[in-house]
């Protein structure tokens, strides 16, 4: 499909020549591997529609002007600044895409705990300005080199700091939003009072619709600024590091504690889940390194510790009896992070720690005592800036299973779970074998403990095409298990009704096929009129989840 | 069929209430808005009576509005602003659904008021952090719904807690549930056997659901349960307090102690306002006047299950290390107020049998909004000066500061009492409320919760929101049959 000559130079006009492009050489790099979940390079082996132009909007205006353009000429477009997931990629052969590089602004209301951020305000960046000031934000399991903005207001966004500090959708004030037909919606204060503290009401609020436990992954309009809520952080302006790279860890943070927990069993996980959002003493809590398999994790940690390690090391350091005890005690384990405000307060959450594992029968790994090792999970897990190791250990991975939110419901079902991961590593050789299990999560999606974040990386080969299909049939397998246990969605089909394997968007028609038989049709089907009010045009895709009332049909 | 044959159709007779005087009541309210003596009240007693009552409606365009609390009403929002309205009155849906220790969560109906709650929490050795002296028959789901100020803002991550999910049916006579509970059957009791606890209140999808009906005044829809986030029960307590000449010089203690999160509650209060807490009478109210300080912040200070008295001494000696290095002296109580009986009263309900804050001169009223701490001192002295020009007594003003949201936000509540008697007081507070509210605003104060004349000021300011809020109204009561009148769009 062409762009219309008109359509192009309008284009044009808005952001200037040299930010706009429709030469396939750029192009073609805005194409994605079209994963089915919502983080990951997943086992799909089709890329997503190749824009039709790539455009950088340098204002809220210039953005607005933009979509205005694309409903007077019926053109899809689709938003997005660090393009983690497919979610972030056109749908159709008739959209632009729109990358909001060009906006970085950060601003800090420091007394306030506020920071007002551009789309291309990534994580890291925003965490480090916060620390300069004594605060920090919830990095997002995406990690730091992700889009505050997007993580905040177009997704989910919760991770290892979520117990402290909330998960993304606790953390959003106010939003300037272009909506899909072009107007702006300011939410809250900043609509009335020019001011972003606020971003309910007045009366019910219209933020509802801008983002629920879900963003709108793009498709109702282009968020341009939103302030988020920042929190306290009592450690140093900035955290030195030592080491060497790209293996650093964190020097000195002397009223910061990392440890591990191992437990025995997973009764004992729940509950300690439980008493650790009732004693308010976690910073950040997170199963992390088990992400790399029960039987290698600490093989990844000690080369990822030491530098003079290498991957073909793997083999020797996983029969290493020293280590093979520890990841046996580390079976059923958990990474926390206690931060002090004071010396009395980091003497009573390490006083509350101990009586918690006490309770629960637990006791701290001595592994993860090591200096080094604990300074480096420290790091590790303040910046979230190592989303690499994800990828290290086969060049791709998926997650799956995702159990239940609630951690009382999941955990009795983690060995059978493990032992089903187990079997197919066994008997396939398309996917790593690790040892199972290979859960991580956090231990609180939401602000102050509640929910629980549940996912088995599934490491594969994405440049073989037997890893590929026999990742993608082992995630169907784990699909077929968690309904049959009443669990729900497996993680890695989460955004299977979001876009076809072909990398387009569902008709109108398939999506109310599949939402058909929902238990309470109304969340479909209001999303439907939600749409229809606010992107008459619908030039959003099919990441936006409707269904046709029937007096509409 | 005719109307009352319809409602007695859905709620039989007994529940159906037509008598002028009971009717005569449910139109009186301590608002200055006019309101309208409801056509007929109804009592329903489940959801599934909500629903077809809400489907009625839409077919004969009969206005509906909801009321779940009982005893005085504050702020006229349940009073009908149109003539032949139904009042919808949900007070007799009382029941604590289920307590669950695990998740420390609750589901409620409407009519449940905070006392009946924490009777039932305490069983369990949990609470529910209330709101400043919530009158008796308050409904802890009203409360949440309408986003009133609780005491403990450290456990509000998000804005809305400790409101969960919901059951809403919207003005367009379609029910369901909202966050997690959306994604499971409409049964409560099919999704507790599935050990799902109604504890993720977001979406379920992209859209959050509870929102809408949120700060809404029973424009959007009816709440028939809510799922409240409770707490354990502390082991041990105690609310500090400090003094001070100004609220200026509380400032930098309050950014510094929220910044810790080391408070469980924190709330200041002038010493009018100190006083009609505290005060039974006129001449107690009178004489703690003459005593207290002129400004107050409390503290609250908790032990729980782990480690309590670790957790209540260090948190106490940190904040009053933090206090004393802000200049003030936080201490367990200062002359004439006790920390402990502040918070008897605070975190308690009303128990007199005249409304707290009618006890002084017979009336009140208020005007709240919401800002941000540095901002406060001026809007006191805006308000302040507008006083003293209508000559009403400043030193009566009642002023109430709550850090919401883990401090992103403030409320601020300026209480003026008056005689209703007296023509002359009531004319002048009627005009200061006037005044003071359209002060406010141009001052930047933002009524989030836009009650009466205060939905026209704050929502002229913002035609975008205006315009998105109509389109709201017209997906979920596209009938404009909830509560129409309130938050005119």
């Amino acid at each position: 499909m062409a762009l219309s000559r008109d359509f192009f130079r309008a284009l044009e006009d808005i952001v200037g020549k040299r930010n706009v492009s429709e030469d396939p050489a750029v192009t073609e790099n805005y194409r994605c591997i079209t994963a089915q979940s919502s983080a990951h390079y997943g086992p799909v082996n089709t890329r997503t529609p190749k824009p039709l132009a790539v455009v950088l909007p340098g204002s809220t205006e210039e953005v607005q002007q933009v979509v205005r353009l694309c409903n007077k000429y019926k053109v899809e477009f689709k938003a997005a600044t660090t393009f983690w997931a497919a979610m972030g990629f056109i749908g159709s052969d008739n959209a632009i895409q729109i990358d909001l590089i060009r906006m970085q602004g950060i601003e800090i209301d420091e007394k306030n705990m506020i920071a007002v951020v551009d789309p291309f305000a990534i994580g890291g960046t925003v965490q480090v300005e916060a620390m300069k000031r004594g605060l920090n934000c919830n990095v997002a399991g995406v990690g730091c080199s992700s889009s505050t903005l997007a993580g905040t207001a177009g997704w989910v966004g919760f991770g290892p700091s979520s117990i402290f500090m909330g998960i993304a959708s606790e953390n959003l004030l106010g939003a300037e939003w272009v909506l899909p037909d072009g107007e702006i919606l300011r939410t809250g204060t900043l609509g009335a009072e020019g001011e972003w503290f606020c971003g309910e009401g007045p009366g019910p609020s219209t933020r509802g619709m801008l983002r629920g436990w879900m963003g709108t992954a793009g498709t109702m309009g282009v968020c341009t600024r939103i302030a988020i809520r920042l929190h306290p952080w009592p450690g140093p302006k900035w955290i030195p590091v030592r080491g060497t790279a790209p293996l650093y860890m964190a020097d000195g943070l002397d009223n910061v504690r990392a440890y591990t927990v191992c437990l025995p069993d997973w009764e004992a996980y729940a509950k300690l889940f439980q008493l650790f959002y009732e004693a308010d003493i976690c910073y950040l809590a997170h199963r992390q390194f088990n992400m790399f398999g029960r039987d290698i994790k600490t093989a990844m940690v000690e080369i990822f510790t030491h530098p003079e390690l290498q991957f073909r090391d793997i083999p020797r350091l996983v029969e290493d009896p020293y280590l093979k005890e520890q990841n046996a005690q580390m079976k059923v384990d958990v990474q926390i992070v206690m931060a002090g405000f004071s010396d009395r307060d980091l003497d009573y959450k390490e006083k509350a720690f101990d009586a918690i594992l006490a309770k629960v029968g637990a006791h701290k790994s001595e592994y993860y005592l090591q200096q080094d090792i604990e300074d480096f999970v420290k790091l590790y897990l303040l910046r979230l800036a190592r989303k690499n190791y994800n990828y290290t250990l086969c060049s791709s991975y998926e997650g799956n299973f995702g159990l239940h939110p609630n951690v009382w419901k999941a955990a009795p079902f983690m060995e059978e779970a493990a032992a089903l991961k187990l079997k197919w590593e066994q008997e396939h050789t398309g996917i790593a074998a690790v040892g199972g299990d290979s859960d991580m999560g956090s231990v609180s999606g939401i602000g102050g403990g509640g929910t629980t974040g549940w996912e088995f990386f599934v490491h594969f080969d994405a440049f073989d095409q037997e890893s590929i299909k026999n990742a993608d049939a082992h995630i169907e397998d784990t699909q077929r298990w968690m309904f049959e246990k009443g669990l729900g969605v497996d993680f890695g089909r989460w955004n299977a009704d979001c876009r076809k394997n072909s990398g387009y968007s569902y008709t109108q028609d398939e999506h109310d096929a599949m939402y058909s038989k929902l238990p309470q049709p109304g969340i479909a089907t209001y999303q439907y009129k939600i749409r229809e009010a606010f992107n008459p045009n619908r030039l959003g895709g099919s990441y936006y989840k409707t269904m046709t009332p029937p007096e509409c049909k | 069929m005719a109307t009352k044959d319809s409602l007695v159709t859905i709620f039989g007779k007994a529940n159906v209430l037509d008598d002028p005087a009971v009717l005569a009541a449910y139109a009186k309210s301590h608002s200055f808005d006019p309101g309208f003596k409801p056509w007929y009240v109804v009592k329903p007693k489940d959801s599934e009576q909500v629903e077809k009552l809400v489907k009625w409606a839409n077919k004969t365009k009969t206005p509906l509005v909801p009321v779940s609390s009982t005893g005085v009403k504050l702020r006229g929002d349940s009073v009908p602003s149109v003539p032949e309205a139904v009042v919808v009155d949900m007070s007799g849906m009382n029941k604590v659904l289920n307590v669950n220790r695990q998740q420390r969560m609750a589901v409620v109906e409407p009519g449940v008021t905070y006392d009946q709650l924490n009777k039932e929490l305490a069983k369990q050795k949990m609470t529910i952090p209330g709101s400043l002296k919530a009158k008796a028959g308050q409904s802890v789901l009203t409360d949440v719904v309408e986003a009133v100020p609780r005491l403990n803002p450290m456990i509000q991550w998000n804005f809305f807690d400790p409101l969960r999910c919901a059951e809403i049916t919207w003005g367009d006579g379609q029910r369901m549930f909202t966050g997690e509970a959306a994604g499971g059957p409409r049964d409560l009791e099919k999704q507790w056997n599935n050990q799902t606890w109604q504890v993720l209140y977001m979406g379920p999808w992209m859209t959050d659901y509870f929102r809408f009906v949120t700060q809404a005044q029973g424009t959007m829809g009816i709440a028939t349960w809510v799922s409240l986030k409770t707490a354990v029960k502390p082991l041990v307590h105690q609310l500090f307090v400090a003094e001070a000449d100004d609220l200026a010089a509380l400032e930098s203690f309050v950014y510094k102690a929220m910044w810790t999160r080391f408070p469980d509650e924190i709330f200041i209060l002038n010493r009018a306002q100190a006083a009609n807490v505290m005060g039974k009478t006129v001449e107690e109210i009178e004489m703690l006047k003459e005593v207290l300080p002129p400004w107050i912040v409390a503290v609250g200070v908790a032990g729980r299950e782990i480690v309590p008295e670790v957790r209540f001494e260090a948190r106490s000696k940190d904040l009053i290390d933090i206090a004393q290095a802000n200049g003030l002296d936080l201490k367990e109580g200062i002359s004439n107020l006790s920390g402990r009986a502040l918070y008897e009263e605070v975190s308690g309900t009303d128990k007199g049998k005249t409304y707290w804050k009618d006890v002084y001169a017979g009336s009140h009223q208020n005007v709240f909004f919401l800002t941000q701490l540095d901002k406060t001192g001026m809007f006191l002295k805006a308000v302040r000066e507008i006083a003293e020009d209508l000559g009403y007594p400043t030193e009566d003003i009642g002023v109430y500061i709550q850090p919401k949201h883990l401090g992103s936000s403030y409320h601020m509540e300026f209480t003026f009492p008056y005689d209703p008697d007296s023509a002359k007081q009531e004319g002048r507070v009627q005009d200061l409320v006037d005044a003071v509210s359209v002060a406010v605003s141009d001052l930047g104060g933002y009524f989030s919760r836009p009650y009466g004349k205060w939905a026209g000021i704050q929502l002229n300011k913002d035609a975008q929101s205006a315009s998105a809020l109509k389109k709201l109204r017209e997906i979920f009561d596209p009938a404009d049959i909830m509560n129409p009148g309130k938050l005119p769009i």
